[in-house]
């Protein structure tokens, strides 16, 4: 197993020096000379240079970057141009916020999905309900569903506080108040995408041998479904969390915007908006990394469960 | 089955219908999209059905009108990701090998980047023009293209029919365009199909993030940014344009979604 993790990680090395670098190209390269923004259009050439030296905006693209690399492997990102606060003090308390939002959105519908697709009782309103939010849920923009929920939820009946984010100190019952309309914001595309994979799936293994042997054994029909074929219909939806990471980090740029968030989307936005190359650059590694692990785990999670892929 | 053709017909129908506000949105609209009046943020009335924005502008008029930019945008970068993505997955499935190994990391390397992130860094540096937009959106989708492509040309190239002409000597582009594409053709126009609906998408996205189309044009994700501030005022300002295009990419999506 660890073998299968290493040389995972081995294989995906290339990747992310490429990536890396072509995002860094991209940032500092190709917006021209950071300088000249930090300075102002009226800057003169003299001031441009010598703040071009002081950064080592000068160095060749492979220099530069790979100064930079070396920086941020020691976690340094250097400073945020608009904040002067180091780009590491502002994403550290911003990334568990983000975290904890997607993970219990994906934990939701991974539950709900999975759940309500193998339910045996009920399976003709409920299945149809299913396809219907799942359709629902794979369309609708999170914005729209997020201003939606806000204005029913909180300006119509005030039951739920519109925006913000309360942290776990200042009360568990506050915080998961909070918490409840940016989670099902981005709940909805997850519920829907996993619903379809996972169906897709169970479909095909309802013809297969082992369950007509299952259900002529005289096991009911409640204990092939969540014993016999969940477990082997689950697998396309772990590739699935994996391959999806791309999407969140989109889904948790625009919830977070929504109800005013301090997670990683937000302060990506914020930083995009103005310029901020060094916050540009360490949001934009943190997703590539976070992108490549993501699909590390779910692919170990898959060797785990079916051990042919291991070889 | 038959709940699919259902969807279809209705994914169709939507689109006919949105296709024909926007047409039809000079007779339709009650007012004229950009001319900026002395009611402002105005709720709804018999004289501005959806309100009026904070610039007085008439709001179901702007949505009418947006239908039109959101129905260029959409096909125009499926159009572009498709010219991108149809050659390079068509090489990658017949070409095998290095070829299609080196194609098929290419795919996956660009698959795996968030592409509404990609999108925000890309407009922010080129500028939210209406070209510019398209280019950015048919940019970050076509690996999709490519990627269904590919899977698509190296299932049928297996069959037999394509190894019988292969046989009797047809050339590869032969093969290519008179024996697979026909068989493939079907899918890559739900693919497109889906990839419209993504591209709507990802321009509202952009637009409520407030990168949209420079005023004064009636874009809808533009128009849900500057609505969503008065959300407890009118919320039709941001809603219905909002809604407009959930339903817009909802109906390609339909129509996309049943051929598989």
């Amino acid at each position: 197993m660890i073998g299968f993790a290493l040389r995972r990680l081995v294989w995906a090395l290339p990747n992310v020096v490429l990536l890396t670098f072509l995002l860094f190209a991209m940032v500092t390269g190709w917006l021209g000379s950071p300088a000249a923004m930090m300075l102002g259009q009226e800057a003169s050439p003299e001031a441009i240079a010598a703040l071009n030296q002081r950064y080592g905006f000068d160095q060749p693209m492979l220099v530069q970057y790979a100064t930079w690399v070396g920086k941020a492997l020691s976690g340094d990102f250097s400073r945020s141009y608009a904040t002067r606060q180091t780009v590491a003090s502002m994403i550290a308390p911003a990334l568990p916020v983000t975290l904890e939002l997607s993970l219990w959105a994906i934990l939701l519908a991974l539950l709900t999905s999975v759940g309500l697709n193998s339910l045996v009782v009920g399976r003709r309103i409920i299945g149809a309900c299913t396809t219907g939010f799942s359709i629902v849920g794979v369309t609708i923009p999170n914005f729209l569903l997020g201003a939606t929920l806000i204005y029913v939820f909180s300006v119509r009946l005030g039951w739920l506080p519109t925006t913000g984010w309360v942290p776990w100190e200042e009360g568990a019952g506050l915080h998961l108040r909070h918490l409840i309309m940016p989670v099902l914001t981005l709940f909805a595309f997850y519920f829907g995408a996993f619903s379809m994979v996972y169906r897709a799936e169970y479909r095909a293994l309802q013809r297969q041998l082992f369950v007509r042997v299952a259900s002529a054994k005289g096991l009911s029909d409640t204990r092939v479904s969540f014993r016999h074929i969940l477990p082997n219909s689950i697998l396309p939806v772990i590739t699935y969390v994996g391959i999806s990471m791309g999407h969140l980090v989109g889904g948790a740029v625009v919830t977070e915007t929504v109800f005013s968030i301090p997670g990683l989307g937000r302060l990506f936005v914020t930083a995009i908006g103005g310029y901020d190359f060094p916050v540009i650059l360490a949001m934009g590694m943190i997703v590539l990394a976070g992108v490549m692990v993501c699909n590390l785990l779910a692919d170990m999670t898959l060797a785990a469960v079916n051990p042919q892929i291991r070889l | 089955m038959r709940a699919r053709t259902a969807q279809r017909v209705l994914g169709f129908a939507l689109i006919l219908l949105i296709a024909l506000a926007g047409l039809l949105a000079p007779w339709l609209a009650s007012h004229d999209p950009n001319a900026s009046g002395d009611d402002v943020l105005a709720g709804a009335s018999a004289a501005h059905w959806f309100g009026t924005d904070d610039l007085g502008r008439d709001v179901y008029s702007r949505v009418l009108y947006g239908a039109r930019i959101s129905l260029v945008v959409g096909p125009a970068a499926a159009l572009v990701a498709a010219l991108i993505g149809v050659p390079v997955g068509l090489l990658a499935g017949y070409a095998s090998g290095r070829l299609d190994l080196f194609l098929v990391q290419l795919i996956d390397l660009f698959i795996a980047l968030p592409s509404l992130v990609l999108a925000l860094m890309i407009t922010v540096m080129v500028g939210a023009t209406l070209q510019n937009l398209v280019l950015v959106l048919g940019l970050v989708m076509w690996p999709q293209m490519a990627r269904l492509v590919r899977g698509q040309v190296k299932s049928v190239r297996e069959v037999p029919f394509i190894e019988a002409a292969r046989a009797i000597g047809c050339t590869p582009a032969r093969v290519l365009f008179r024996h697979i594409w026909p068989n493939i053709m079907r899918t890559i126009a739900a693919q497109s199909a889906i990839a419209v609906s993504a591209a709507i998408f990802t321009a509202a996205s952009l637009g409520f993030l407030g990168l949209g189309l420079p005023p004064p044009a009636a874009d809808w994700g533009s128009m849900v940014h500057s609505g969503f501030e008065y959300l407890s005022l009118n919320p039709l300002l941001s809603l219905a344009p909002g809604a407009a295009v959930a339903l817009t990419v909802l109906s390609f999506y339909l129509v996309g979604q049943t051929v598989d």
